[in-house]
């Protein structure tokens, strides 16, 4: 008897051997440019050749409609469009054969909950659409230190995963550079070159990073040496000439929301960073490595959970602790290197446990309780006037932490939250919603600055002099201390108060 | 009787008294999102707390109107804002607990096969974001007398189960110990076996039927709370009055010589590659059920507006579905108010179709499968 023909199947992708390696370009995307132009040049230098998406563009949006299921979140069609868009001008240039056996994509999946992991589903309409299944797209697990691809051509070994954690995190440290200097750099236009320049310079670093040992040896070499330490040295450099003019009162609007909005910079977020900077905003940006972070302390904080039923549980959370600060550790000593600009990692514990009584740690999917945990945390810890929350049309996960707010607010009326629903093509209205807040947070700001000039009793002219004595003060790259205040130049005051013997 | 076991004697016969004390103490749940499909658990380890579990109505336009609306502060799909009428309503009842739990995880009989069995995210969210309506402006439950219960809930982590239930209740509770609550979940799990197993046999009885008469059958694809009157709207209710049975997914049998005539088993990894949603992955098994069994000739697809966890499966279903020519239906958008009107004519064309095909489909299907096994025509 015939057995049952069943004909969908799943798509598997076809194997990308060894061989193939020298001649396929792995694509991938969904990062800032920095971060991609790092994580090229860390797949080069395991001998790989890599080439990000291009950038998403507002086009990408209904390119992806068009392809995928109705009803995905932004981020998704998004995402889904911009593979169409980048599969279709390989395809226009260089011929169907090409992109079948000359590419291959990459992207992150088996993450759980919410669509996140199922984005691949999306991106297989797609390859569907434009009939290219046999278009090559794998899957990795963003957990997993070491996988591999079927057929051998793309392993993720030890070297590579740090070399991608170390991109990362280079990535992210520019982008605080980037943030913390532009909005009052004396030059307009200098901080953006300086990021390309910076970037440029660590992409070698990266290309040509030495590849020391296979595991543990390779482990030690990291940790042990100052490889990239020095090479953020020498990034610093470049940044010591950027003069900037801290004397300008900028509200502090600190960004949070879904992981790919609000770590994007282009069209899928209204470029709203770069609006707010041109609003007069100073913005903080978020790090990829907070949520690596994240799901780092997760594992810790389940593992404590479930502690009763845990074998070796104290060898365990040892581990995975150790891992933990380690993971701290490194980002601090590269964070060091650029004189503490960049922000300092939250403490995961505490976001946990300021969302708490308003949202569980362990429901899990998006960004979960840190949503509520960082809002809280930057009044808290003065680090922000406003947090503008980016959230998805059509998200899951947000919607349910945006709803939760409610409470928080009613418990905070002090906090200023502006919740941006994104859909992509509704630009105008984000910005007004977003600049109602905005007013507010610009208000604060120069109440606290005023404020400072008061209790110091300085002049602006008197702080001008100043500075002209000693310009160090005027370099991108001055950390000026917290001195209760949020605002950067309300700091900037009372630090040259200080510097003058006149703070009491 | 030894002394050994006298202890535990004693320890039985404290704990039933405490279970009659306890009986006037009435436990309220809403009856939302995945408390469908796990109702039995609940009914099971409250009762052998010894406490009396009242549920909220089914949900309805008038219960949402009346005790929902305005305590919403974002957009979401129907069934996560459906839960703020179900407290709404509850908190007008006589109850000493509101027992609202976050459902992180499902006990789903394709354990062991798929990667996991997690709910959506709205679904164990839910109770966070619907909560704070009903505390933003004043503490409602305090003021009503009601303890708020709200415990992490993993079924897919079952050791772990007693642990967070325990620490949830203990404060509404005070004389609560572990080991009575240890003994709740295993009660709890029992009654929802014994439940899921009878209705996995009326399922059966129900294929039996149709083999029997040769009379096709229709199946359900959808969330388990798409059960509900006012979040499925009893669209299948309708193929009903044309004499169709209808059959859900997640009550499908199980039965190894079932299977194994099928071509299947409980593994879905040929077609659904991330198998972490619970009622994902059982809509997906569902779909290769329907697509194999001669006497279900077509599928009707529930969805929610604005459903993302159902986006990523549209296709995949339907190719499923119709990949052996079984019709495929989809009700997508499903809201907050029955589209009564279209619905009726949508049944009627699709009767029609049904009428028209349902016998072809069944000889095509029937002939690419070996001889019908006797268990399926006692
Ligand atoms: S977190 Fe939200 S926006 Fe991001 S993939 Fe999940 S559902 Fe989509
Ligand atoms: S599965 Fe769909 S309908 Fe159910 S809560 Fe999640 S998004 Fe809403």
């Amino acid at each position: 008897m015939e057995a049952v023909s069943f004909e969908y199947k799943a798509y598997k992708p076809r194997p990308f051997t060894k061989e193939e390696r020298p001649y396929t370009t792995i694509l991938f995307g969904g990062l800032t440019f920095k971060h991609e132009r790092l994580i090229t040049g860390a797949l080069e230098n395991m001998g790989y050749k890599a080439k990000p998406l291009p950038n998403i563009e507002r086009i990408d949006l209904d390119i992806g409609k068009e392809y995928i299921d109705v009803g995905a979140c932004c981020p998704t069609t998004f995402t889904a469009g911009n593979l169409a868009r980048a599969l279709m001008d390989i395809e226009k240039r260089e011929g169907r054969d090409a992109v079948r056996d000359r590419y291959i994509f990459v992207t992150v999946g088996a993450c759980g909950p919410c669509r996140f992991g199922q984005y691949h589903e999306s991106y297989e309409r797609v390859l569907e659409g434009l009939n290219l299944r046999d278009f090559r797209l794998f899957l990795l697990d963003l957990l997993q230190l070491e996988q591999s691809a079927e057929g051998g051509g793309l392993e993720v070994s030890m070297p590579l995963t740090l070399g991608l954690v170390y991109a990362m995190f280079m990535g992210d440290l520019i982008t605080d550079m980037e943030y913390a200097t532009r909005p009052y750099e004396v030059k307009k236009g200098q901080t953006d070159q300086v990021v390309k320049d910076s970037v440029e310079v660590l992409y070698e670093r990266l290309k040509k990073r030495p590849i020391v040992g296979k595991k543990l040896g390779n482990f030690l070499w990291h940790i042990l040496t100052d490889y990239f330490v020095d090479a953020l040295k020498e990034v610093k450099k470049l940044w010591d000439e950027i003069e900037v003019d801290r004397l300008q009162p900028k509200a502090r609007v600190k960004i949070t929301g879904e992981f790919w909005l609000q770590t994007h910079e282009g069209d899928g977020n209204y470029n709203i960073k770069r609006w707010l900077e041109e609003q007069g905003a100073e913005v903080i940006p978020p790090p990829v490595a907070v949520w690596m972070d994240y799901l780092i302390n997760m594992e810790l904080f389940k593992l404590e959970d479930a502690k009763p039923f845990v074998k070796n549980y104290y060898l365990k959370k040892l581990a995975i602790s150790f891992f933990a600060w380690l993971y701290r550790r490194t980002y601090d000593k590269l964070r060091k290197a650029l004189n503490n600009i960049p922000n300092p990692l939250p403490s995961q514990r505490e976001l946990k446990e300021l969302a708490r009584p308003y949202f569980y740690y362990r429901l899990a999917g998006g960004e979960g309780h840190m949503l509520i945990g960082k809002a809280l945390y930057a009044l808290k810890h003065k680090q922000a006037h406003m947090v503008c929350e980016l959230s998805p049309y059509g998200c899951l996960p947000n919607t349910m932490s945006v709803g939760a707010m409610a409470k928080v607010l009613a418990d905070y009326p002090e906090l200023l939250y502006a919740p941006i629903e994104i859909k992509g093509d509704s630009e105008v209205h984000a910005y007004s919603r977003c600049q109602m807040v905005l007013t507010e947070a610009k208000r604060r700001a120069k109440e606290g600055f005023e404020q400072a000039l008061e209790r110091t009793g300085l002049s602006l002219e008197e702080i001008r002099d100043f500075e002209e004595k000693h310009p160090q003060l005027k370099r991108a790259t001055y950390k000026v201390p917290n001195y209760g205040y949020v605002g950067t130049s309300a700091n900037y005051v009372m630090h040259v108060a200080k510097l003058m013997g006149r703070l009491r | 009787m030894s002394f050994l076991t006298l202890p535990k004697l004693l320890g039985k016969l404290r704990s039933s008294q405490k279970g009659q004390a306890r009986r006037s103490i009435k436990v309220g749940i809403p009856k939302f999102l995945n408390i469908w499909g796990t109702a039995p658990f609940w009914v099971g380890f409250f009762d052998s707390l010894g406490m009396k579990v009242v549920f909220s109505s089914d949900t309805s336009e008038e219960q949402y109107r009346t005790y929902g609306k305005g305590r919403i502060t974002m957009d979401s799909c129907f069934p996560v804002k459906a839960l703020a009428g179900h407290i709404g309503e509850l908190l007008h009842k006589d109850i000493d607990i509101l027992f609202v739990p976050m459902i992180y995880s499902l006990p789903s009989f394709l354990r062991g096969h798929v990667m996991d069995t997690l709910c959506c995210t709205r679904v164990m969210m839910a109770p966070e974001n619907i909560k704070a309506g009903f505390l933003k402006e004043k503490d409602e439950f305090k003021e009503r007398g009601i303890k708020y219960v709200s415990p992490f809930v993993p079924f897919g982590e079952p050791e772990l189960l007693p642990k967070y239930l325990f620490e949830g209740l203990k404060p509404a509770v005070e004389d609560l110990t572990y080991e009575e609550v240890v003994e709740a979940v295993k009660e709890g799990f029992a009654s929802l076996e014994e439940f899921d197993k009878s209705m996995r046999e009326k399922s059966l009885e129900i294929l039996r039927w149709c083999v029997k008469n040769n009379r096709p059958a229709l199946l359900v694809l959808a969330r388990p709370y798409h059960m509900d009157p006012g979040i499925g709207h009893e669209i299948d209710a309708e193929f009903q009055l044309y004499g169709y049975p209808v059959l859900w997914y997640n009550y499908l049998p199980i039965d190894k010589w079932l299977l194994d005539w099928l071509g299947i088993s409980l593994d879905i990894s040929d077609v659904w590659t991330s198998s972490y949603s619970s009622n994902t992955n059982e809509i997906i098994w569902g779909a290769k059920f329907a697509s194999r069994f001669p006497w279900i000739t077509g599928v009707i697809r529930l969805s929610s507006y604005e459903c993302g966890m159902d986006q990523p499966t549209f296709t995949p279903a339907q190719r499923i579905v119709e990949s052996s020519g079984t019709l495929f239906f989809k009700f997508g958008e499903l809201d907050e108010t029955k589209p009564a009107g279209s619905v009726k004519i949508r049944v009627e064309t699709i009767v029609y179709y049904l009428e028209k095909y349902s016998q072809d489909i069944i000889k095509r299907k029937l002939s690419r499968l070996g001889e019908v096994p006797k268990e399926l025509t006692l």
